[in-house]
């Protein structure tokens, strides 16, 4: 292993999916590094060491009350030299209280559109977001199992749990009612996904809306009204801008749903297609020397929660160089293949 | 699961606080003594246990970096520049009191960062030990890991923050919680393995 080095501590305390994993957070951080651990035992001394650091000690803060602090706090304003009294710098006073005026009512307003922000998330609406590269798994109200993938977002009415929209992409396994055969929605910018019990898989990611169903029946219905009903195995691909919409045949096994194991399994799959499943997770660009390079088929899995495990997985399915600067990857040809 | 917060955070910001700081008016103050008060007020009770000396320092602390706000032009971490610069002020009294008697910043501090076992509870890496016998183990660490355990894991600040305030490097802030840490965890282990010895 040519990068032996750099799995210090740093490198673990400054990977989030790492401290999910120490604070037995996320399901998918869990299996992924207990896999790590186990596959690579000559870091077990650090990582424990990074574990102690991540959960450290839970002190039970004592601060002062907060009648303390208004107390502390009246004593000590008339000390300060707030006001001016020269006719002089009445004046330049006069100005300045304008300025505070000002200021004041800024923090007022920043304050009330807080509340409201506050109230709205709280009360009535529920979002879930997720971070580049984090992947979350999430248990709705009514039993459905939703994988959330990075850079995506989920919000719901509280009291309407079945009707959801979504940004980015996400897996669904919708938990069917049969007594009242309460339907689920998933709304996005292109169309509207209705279901009755069933798993499916939503990507709304480069202007449009690709729908695969795994199990059950869904229908679309897209914004001009139209309805299309889908089977499994089936993956639909609409746009709003472009109005076309496309049916096609997927292998379940390939591509499509299958980050959500924490994995991108690829079959002969071109590396610029799976650039662009890295492009949309962690919000990068990637940049090719040359075109040629675009076409290496990749094989096999690669882990999606860690960037760097990633590139370093890439690198190695197909010889080339990947350079990591600032939010631009560059991909090159290896001078050593 | 990040539920959105980001307004809230903004607002109260560092960078908001010292902003409307720094104009002078007593929103602006009021706005960075309600959140920092607290905060040194613990942390200078746990460098001197004294309270007397703890809010008198801190009051004409307040008053000085009022005064002083427009000399200090690009403050880029506003609470390491807070903990440092009450720390210094708070020592430099404390030595003051002892005048008949000089004595080291060490000696000073020798029996500060006393933990309770009321303020301390146990989670799993160290659950085969009692909170008890945990805050004897932290209390018997040195100074300096006593005092970055405390800005971690009290007070909440990151490693490079705590590099700032106790002018170590990072690197050394990570060997220090290391160390300090494997020492408790080395210890719950050897507790486990007595507990085990015990049953049989």
């Amino acid at each position: 292993m040519d990068n032996k080095h750099k799995f210090d501590l740093q490198y673990f305390l400054t990977d989030a999916s790492f401290k999910n994993w120490a604070k037995g957070l996320n399901k998918n951080d869990i299996t992924y590094w207990n896999n790590w651990i186990q596959s690579h035992p000559e870091y077990l001394e650090t990582v424990e060491n990074a574990k102690s650091i991540v959960t450290g000690i839970n002190f039970n803060q004592n601060y002062p009350s907060s009648d303390k602090v208004n107390n502390a706090l009246s004593e000590i304003l008339p000390k300060l030299d707030i006001d001016s009294s020269t006719n002089k710098k009445t004046k330049k006073s006069r100005s300045l209280n304008s300025v505070i005026f000002t200021s004041a009512a800024a923090v007022l307003l920043v304050l009330i559109s807080y509340t409201s922000f506050a109230y709205f998330t709280n009360q009535s609406t529920t979002i879930h977001k997720t971070n580049f590269g984090e992947i979350i798994d999430l248990k709705l109200p009514d039993g459905t199992s939703v994988v959330l993938n990075g850079n995506s977002e989920i919000s719901y009415e509280n009291d309407n749990p079945r009707l959801l929209h979504l940004k980015g992409e996400a897996y669904f396994k919708v938990k069917p009612i049969p007594s009242t055969n309460a339907k689920f929605w998933v709304v996005t910018n292109d169309l509207k996904v209705e279901v009755l019990g069933t798993q499916f898989h939503v990507n709304t990611r480069k202007q449009k809306t690709n729908v695969v169903l795994d199990e059950g029946s869904i229908h679309l219905e897209f914004k001009n009204g139209e309805v299309t009903k889908m089977i499994p195995g089936e993956m639909v691909s609409f746009s709003n801008d472009s109005e076309k919409l496309v049916h096609k045949k997927v292998d379940i096994k390939t591509p499509y749903a299958l980050w959500r194991g924490g994995t991108y399994a690829f079959n002969e799959i071109p590396l610029e297609d799976v650039m662009l499943n890295l492009e949309s997770t962690y919000g990068l660009e990637v940049e090719y020397s040359s075109d040629s390079l675009k076409q290496i088929p990749i094989s096999g899995g690669i882990p999606n929660q860690n960037l760097k495990i990633c590139i370093a997985a890439i690198e190695k399915a197909t010889g080339t160089r990947i350079i990591n600067k600032g939010n631009i990857l560059r991909v090159q040809e290896n001078p050593i293949y | 699961m990040a539920v959105e917060h980001v307004k809230f955070m903004e607002l109260h910001s560092d960078e908001t606080i010292w902003y409307f700081f720094k104009k002078g008016e007593a929103n602006g103050f009021s706005l960075l003594f309600k959140k920092y008060y607290p905060q040194l007020h613990v942390y200078g009770l746990k460098l001197s246990n004294n309270q007397e000396i703890t809010e008198d320092c801190l009051q004409n602390f307040f008053i000085q970096l009022f005064e002083d706000r427009e000399k200090e032009n690009s403050i880029k971490n506003l609470k390491a520049y807070l903990f440092v610069s009450f720390k210094r002020r708070l020592i430099k009294q404390l030595q003051k009191n002892q005048k008949n008697l000089p004595i080291s910043e060490a000696q000073l501090f020798k029996t500060n960062f006393t933990f309770s076992a009321e303020e301390i509870s146990i989670h799993q890496e160290i659950q085969f030990l009692c909170t008890s016998t945990l805050a004897n183990l932290i209390n018997n660490l040195s100074p300096r890991q006593k005092e970055v355990l405390y800005l971690k894991y009290y007070s909440g600040m990151n490693s490079s923050d705590i590099a700032e305030v106790m002018d170590m490097n990072y690197q050394s802030v990570l060997n220090v919680l290391q160390k300090a840490l494997s020492k408790l965890r080395k210890a719950s282990e050897n507790q486990q393995i007595k507990n085990i010895l015990k049953k049989s």
